[in-house]
């Protein structure tokens, strides 16, 4: 019924408003499935949320009461939640849900997460009301009680594993990694109970392992270690060059021997290079070296989100107690903590204990330490205690060499001279050359062609192209007046001397053919002249190039001027 | 007191950005295509596409058709038109965009410079694609011309595939008004389109914008559109 009823005030509102605040603002809006007695609009964020309670709620509600069978007490919007802190024990259930089922066979949970709708729901009458959608919730998530089998299944085989383990390891983790399996925390199974909509079979099924709650105290057991993780970044897919070797070896040594002398390995270079693949080929070597090795991967920013996070829940001690019980913390990007000094110092102290704890730390960053401003002196002199390796740009062949292994996993055959033109035009980094060959890959794909040379060409013409041919009236009467070595003055007078009358002519082709402006607009910017006046300029001018070689001369260097 | 206006609001046929009245040239088959496969297929791998193209080429239409077959798909979206939305706060508009399945920004070059913008923007680039969901942008500058600071920002933006939309010619324009004045129930004659275009501006979205009042004026005043008719209500 709701979602029939959205539809019918879609529609009207598609009548009534602009193209653009109809996409921006109404679009975005989904209706909450799971509700049978009210319509529930869920917006993308707050800030969608807040802007359209204020300017659009009551026209919705109007036409809500006046063409459907909605009342405007049925009506409410709420925001989808914010993503979780990796730290919070406490998360949301469908999130948890969503992780565990990812991470189900051991391997780090998928990237993506389902939004969650359980934060600030706004109704239509009263302005705030934390509404707890629960069932919502469970729904959005697409886990159905299938899904809850699977999960709760899965749950307790993991508590039980933890449950049999011993307490917290010492000394270098490495060496104790069997005893080190995250487990779910015991919140989980409260929040399914709360839920209301779990069904009795599953009610039995979550009542039965009662010795297996976790103690909250528990360091390893109360917390869930989510490594985010690329599993496409490994090191058998990282092409290697002159360019590269010295991080390579550095970072094949620290999977090999974690927490050891290379500690922390900081690895730095410009944009798109392949750090970040360096670090997650070390993170998944780890892993697959010993199954459950706690290893966490994150930019830098979510370090600072989740303190931010922290702080506002006044659960900093559970974010420390997360980050000191990894086994190895992977931090991109720490350039982005310039200027964060409370992040900083966190990160400081997260730093120093797992360095006493023989825990590996691999950072990246932009840039040498030293260099990095914003970043407080302690913090750069200790990421030199370890290892310090660059990464240069790639040279030709190395180029050469990664389109050729990006090709191959694309299933596409990349001839070398193409491969040779790529890398030839491409070279700040890997990344934009990986963009280049997307480009190419998506042409030949679509023009049913095998890769050339040619098709490159046709490819990065786009890709390459300068701006694109608009420019001024007023630079087209000052380039064409330079080039006829006339004054500009001349172009906007009354004279019709061939001398003047011929350039003042192609200025107008060349307005009409480089700009927007209309005819009549033309016109006026060239002394008051008609349409009419530019109409016969522009057909004089394009008949003339079919016939007169000075004059077409004359235009394209004209236009080559104009448009480079 | 002079007469009522009758209100064309909720009455005029909906003419809203879609594929089906975008004017198919040749050019632009491919972006076309491109586009259209973003929400026709189902992989949950990350896509991102910019296009770009001289101002009145298209592309916030293309955008704008883009959701709305999103919409119709029932994925989540958000479109975001950069020149409307650089005023506000960039983290608050960008907050929890990961989790919808196709964020698309329209006018990247408008916040080129904003430190602000430039890191939402970053990040947001980054979360979209660990989350393998699918983010489109459009620009009026050539990626690689983008003035843009952050460098993380800009190599992130040109490991997109990029596609050039190209603008129309002025027969395509004129042809293209006839099809817009089509799918609004409106009868346009080649002569009425030929009159527009010689004195109208010859930016694409203004020239539809023209279409607008006449299609409010034809209503009112129950016309067709002859020269005379258009002359009058476009005070040529």
């Amino acid at each position: 019924m709701s979602n029939t009823a959205w539809e019918h005030c879609v529609s009207f509102l598609r009548d009534e408003l602009p193209a653009q605040q109809f996409n921006t603002w109404i679009r975005p809006l989904r209706v909450d499935d799971t509700q049978e007695e009210l319509l529930r609009l869920i917006a993308p964020n707050r800030f969608v949320l807040d802007w359209v309670n204020d300017k659009y709620m009551d026209r919705i509600r109007d036409i809500l009461t006046h063409h459907t069978t909605i009342n405007s007490n049925q009506v409410e919007i709420t925001v989808a939640a914010r993503k979780v802190a990796s730290f919070q024990k406490f998360r949301p259930h469908e999130d948890q849900a969503a992780d565990m089922r990812g991470s189900r066979n051991g391997r780090a949970a998928p990237m993506a997460e389902a939004p969650s709708y359980n934060q600030n729901t706004y109704s239509a009458d009263t302005p705030v009301n934390n509404a707890q959608p629960v069932n919502a919730a469970v729904g959005q998530s697409g886990g159905g009680p299938q899904d809850r089998d699977e999960f709760f299944d899965n749950s307790f085989n993991s508590i039980n594993d933890t449950a049999n383990r011993s307490q917290h390891n010492t000394g270098n983790s490495f060496s104790n990694f069997d005893e080190t399996i995250p487990s779910l925390s015991s919140s989980v199974y409260q929040d399914y109970q709360n839920a209301g909509n779990v069904s009795d079979q599953e009610r039995q099924v979550v009542s039965v392992p009662q010795p297996a709650r976790i103690n909250k105290s528990d360091v390893e057991g109360g917390l869930e270690h989510k490594s985010n993780l690329n599993p496409n970044f490994v090191f058998d897919n990282f092409v290697v060059g002159k360019s590269n070797q010295l991080g390579l070896a550095a970072a094949t040594q620290v999977a090999e021997n974690p927490g050891g002398s290379y500690n922390p390995l900081f690895i730095y270079g410009g944009v798109g290079l392949g750090k970040t693949h360096l670090m997650h080929a070390v993170g998944n070597a780890l892993c697959e070296k010993r199954v459950g090795a706690k290893v966490v991967y994150l930019h830098s920013e979510r370090f600072v989100a989740d303190m931010v996070k922290a702080l506002q829940l006044n659960a900093i001690n559970d974010f420390k107690r997360y980050y000191r019980s990894v086994d190895a913390l992977l931090i991109d990007d720490i350039q982005f903590f310039a200027g964060k000094e409370r992040s900083q110092e966190e990160f400081f102290h997260t730093f120093n204990a797992l360095l006493e704890g023989g825990q590996q730390i691999i950072v990246t960053c932009d840039r040498y330490p030293k260099e990095i401003e914003g970043l407080e002196e302690r913090l750069k002199s200790r990421f030199g205690w370890g290892l310090t390796v660059a990464i240069e740009p790639p040279e030709l062949e190395t180029r050469v060499a990664i389109l050729k292994r990006k090709a191959d996993q694309a299933r596409m055959n990349l001839p070398n001279d193409a491969a040779f033109f790529i890398a030839q035009r491409i070279r700040s980094n890997v990344r934009e050359l990986e963009g280049a060959l997307k480009r190419v890959i998506a042409n030949a794909h679509f023009t049913g062609r095998d890769i050339s040379v040619e098709l490159v060409r046709e490819s990065l013409k786009d890709l390459l192209a300068l701006q694109d041919r608009l420019v001024s009236i007023d630079n087209i009467q000052r380039i064409v007046a330079e080039y006829y070595k006339i004054k500009v003055s001349d172009l906007h007078s009354k004279r019709r001397s061939r001398s003047v009358a011929r350039p003042r002519q192609v200025a107008m082709y060349l307005a009409k053919d480089l700009t927007h402006h209309s005819l009549p607009e033309i016109g006026e910017v060239f002394g008051g002249r008609d349409h009419t006046t530019v109409l016969h300029a522009c057909r004089k001018i394009k008949e003339l190039l079919e016939s007169d070689a000075d004059i077409k001369e004359d235009v394209k260097n004209l236009l080559r001027t104009l448009t480079t | 007191m002079g007469s009522p206006v009758q209100l064309s609001l909720g009455v005029a046929l909906k003419d809203e950005a879609t594929f089906a009245n975008f004017f198919e040239k040749d050019a632009n088959a491919q972006v076309l295509a491109a586009l259209k496969n973003l929400t026709a297929t189902s992989s949950s791998e990350a896509q991102n596409i910019i296009i770009w193209g001289a101002p009145g080429c298209g592309v916030t239409h293309l955008l704008q058709a883009v959701c709305h077959d999103a919409y119709e798909a029932r994925k989540s979206l958000q479109y975001l038109p950069m020149n409307e939305l650089i005023g506000f706060d960039a983290n608050d508009i960008c907050e929890g965009l990961e989790g919808i399945d196709l964020v698309c920004i329209d006018g990247v070059d408008a916040i080129c410079g904003n430190r602000s913008w430039e890191h939402a923007f970053f990040h947001l680039y980054n979360k979209i694609k660990e989350a393998g969901h699918t983010l489109v942008f459009s620009s009026h500058t050539s990626p690689p011309s983008l003035p843009i600071l952050l460098p993380d920002l800009k190599s992130r933006l040109l490991a997109s595939v990029v596609y050039h939309v190209e603008s129309l010619t002025d027969t395509e324009k004129q042809n293209a008004m006839i099809m817009r004045a089509q799918a609004r129930g409106m009868e346009m004659s080649e002569d009425v389109a030929k009159y527009i275009m010689q004195r109208a501006p010859r930016d694409t979205s203004e020239l539809f914008e023209l279409l607008d009042r006449l299609d409010d004026a034809s209503l009112q005043q129950q016309r067709k559109l002859t020269i005379p008719f258009v002359k009058e209500t476009l005070q040529f």
